[in-house]
């Protein structure tokens, strides 16, 4: 969405770190972590990216999905809004917002196509309609999400980095694995995923970064930010989530 | 907490006090309310959903999503939302009236400087919303409400659509057909905010005129109204016109000069009108270099919003569009000649068109002469004000185009993205 970011609520409603790795008295109780938090929104998001596979949507819709996901847990406890049905109806919510309807019969169709074992996935359209509702008004009815998608490729052209679209692009989706979409501009997100990228490929382009009357400071924060993703994504192991995930309610 | 939910949801509910019903909307009933914690009184539109268990109504989720975004003195604000026993609903300030009851109300005269005031605040939301990127699409006067102290503002953004993406595809089925601009008529699919422009400029014609300009009966008589007005444009005056995926060769007319059409029109106010009828919607005038034309700065100056005149609020006259029309007065002015040749939509009462036009010559702010002296040569706007006993139906997006634009709206997404 071309629309001005800096006049957007997307950018009035950046929170910081502080603020998104919430864990809500309820969730304690239930002996949920911050760590465990992460975990369960980590598998939540590649659920969300696996149903959208099957319903087929744009790369657009499935980073509001998760956008509007991670959204509702800094301000709802996973007791009272289980993720298993809020990642499900935030796809639904973000289909219909980005202007591609999906039909709630198909998505429940798919959910019950991949958790063909997992009763506690099993959710039908009247919970899915009533929990859409309520993600409206957890997300307070806003619902324009700006993504670094757009800036990437403009960014990249006019760095002369265009053969770096796949990888960069592919950075780009992993970021959503992680809360970063809720704490920084879209536009330092894209540039974090360049400067990974052209430290990789050992691109010498600092001048071109320096020009950008950026704060480069946090772009290399961001960056540091994603590769310690990576380094933490080892460590995510199945034991670890379905832990997490146990003690979410059924 | 869902037990606290419900006392939440009950608690914003409990916010308003309801009071009559307003009418019905798009999607829902809207009735007015009391606003206990502000003691403004609002409109609030309640959210029908849908049968086909599709949840938060499509249109209606649009409006929410923009509304949010936009928020300018010239666009209607929206205060609030929740949902109260399923339905979602919706909070809006309270609008008295919109600018077609103003056209259409006889009683009142619109001075050079009222119509200026208007199409102003018009021009204004509409210059917002473009530089949010935002495209509003319907824009026609019921959609233009005007509020307690006379603030116009832009309406029911159920057809609203970001833009942005230069080779985004949209639907041309928009607007309704008297403000669809020649483009959208030809079919195009990649347009900008030029669409809306065109659409301020049949606005701007019918605050001049006090009835609706180019009042077409198919999208094929709208071009040809459009160009019996301004002529048949040459490739030269919009080089893309012959690439558009409907594009049909008209027969070449001529049009005539602004000044016939508007006769009572000042030169800068027909030099503003004729940027924004220009047919290539790329030299069209956009919304904000419309608010920096000249005929925003010469006098008149534009009235005051708290000093315009405005019909008496919409429930304290029972059914103003009758008491509008009486055919007993006025003297009888015969059809002139030229009328004959256009394919006239058939209206009940067809005969007896011409006294509202002698009527609304007496009692319009434009003391135009009377039709009947100047029949050998009548603008063409005299042969559309002749509807009859009652005023002209306005068409909006009528069924077929709805299930079109619906089939139109669900099939935009399967079309690939640059994303």
């Amino acid at each position: 969405m071309a629309a001005n970011f800096w006049t957007s609520s997307h950018y009035k409603q950046l929170l910081d770190p502080e603020e998104v790795d919430v864990v809500f008295p309820v969730d304690k109780e239930r002996g949920i972590t911050v760590e465990d938090a992460k975990l369960i929104k980590f598998y939540m998001t590649n659920y969300i990216v696996k149903l959208a596979q099957y319903v087929k949507v744009r790369q657009r819709v499935v980073a509001t999905a998760i956008t509007y996901m991670r959204r509702v847990f800094t301000r709802r406890s996973m007791t009272d809004y289980n993720p298993r049905l809020v990642a499900p109806t935030c796809l639904y919510l973000a289909a219909k917002a980005e202007e591609s309807t999906v039909q709630a019969r198909l998505l429940v169709f798919y959910i019950k196509k991949i958790q063909n074992t997992e009763e506690k996935y099993k959710y039908e359209i009247k919970e899915i309609l009533e929990m859409e509702m309520k993600i409206l008004e957890a997300l307070n009815y806003y619902l324009v999400v700006y993504h670094p998608y757009r800036a990437l490729s403009q960014l990249l052209q006019d760095a002369g980095m265009s053969d770096s679209t796949q990888q960069t692009w592919g950075l780009v989706n992993d970021t959503y694995k992680m809360d970063l979409i809720l704490v920084h501009p879209p536009h330092l997100i894209a540039l974090a995923c360049i400067y990974i990228a052209s430290v990789q490929k050992e691109k010498e382009n600092t001048a071109w970064f320096e020009e950008l009357r950026v704060d480069m400071n946090v772009v290399k924060n961001i960056a540091m930010e994603i590769l310690d993703f990576y380094d933490s994504h080892k460590l995510m192991t199945d034991d670890r989530i379905n832990a997490a995930m146990n003690k979410l309610p059924g | 907490m869902a037990a606290v939910d419900q006392l939440l949801t009950k608690k914003v509910a409990d916010r308003y006090l309801k009071r009559e019903v307003l009418g019905e909307g798009t999607y829902g009933v809207v009735y007015k309310a009391i606003d206990t914690k502000t003691g403004q009184t609002v409109a609030i539109k309640k959210i029908r959903l849908g049968k086909q268990k599709e949840g938060v109504n499509f249109t209606a989720l649009r409006e929410i999503k923009l509304l949010k975004e936009l928020k300018d003195p010239n666009i209607i604000e929206l205060i609030d939302a929740f949902p109260h026993k399923g339905n979602l609903h919706l909070v809006f300030e309270f609008m008295e009236t919109d600018l077609e009851a103003v056209i259409r109300d006889r009683n009142i005269v619109l001075s050079p400087a009222d119509i200026k005031s208007y199409i102003q605040m018009t021009l204004r939301g509409l210059a917002f919303c473009h530089k949010k990127w935002v495209l509003h699409r319907d824009m026609k006067p019921n959609n233009l409400l005007i509020g307690p102290a006379g603030q116009l503002k832009l309406a029911d953004f159920g057809l609203a659509r970001v833009f942005g993406s230069p080779d985004r595809r949209f639907t041309h089925q928009v607007f309704a057909r008297w403000y669809r601009a020649p483009e959208l008529l030809f079919g195009a699919k990649q347009y900008g905010p030029g669409v809306d422009v065109w659409a301020a400029a049949c606005i701007f014609a019918e605050l001049l005129l006090r009835r609706p300009f180019l009042q077409g009966n198919s999208d094929i008589d709208q071009l040809g109204k459009i160009f019996a007005a301004f002529g048949t444009p040459k490739p030269s005056q919009w080089p893309d016109m012959v690439f558009l995926p409907d594009y049909v060769e008209y027969q070449y007319v001529s049009g005539q000069p602004l000044r016939t059409l508007f006769p009572m029109a000042s030169d800068d106010c027909l030099d503003l009108l004729g940027k924004m009828f220009t047919y290539d919607p790329k030299a069209r005038i956009s919304a904000q270099q419309a608010l920096e034309h000249r005929y925003f700065t010469s006098i008149p100056p534009p009235t005051e919003p708290a000093s315009l005149p405005r019909p008496p609020p919409k429930k304290e006259s029972i059914n103003p569009k009758v008491s509008d029309f009486n055919p007993q007065d006025g003297p009888t002015v015969l059809s002139p000649p030229r009328k004959q040749r256009r394919v006239m939509p058939h209206r009940e009462g067809f005969d007896a068109n011409a006294h509202n036009m002698i009527k609304m010559d007496d009692h319009g702010n434009e003391p135009r002469q009377a039709a009947g002296e100047r029949s050998e040569h009548a603008p063409m706007s005299l042969d559309f004000s002749v509807f009859g006993m009652r005023p002209p139906n306005r068409p909006t997006i009528n069924s077929a185009d709805r299930s079109h634009l619906k089939k139109k709206l669900d099939l935009e997404f399967q079309l690939p993205e640059e994303e």
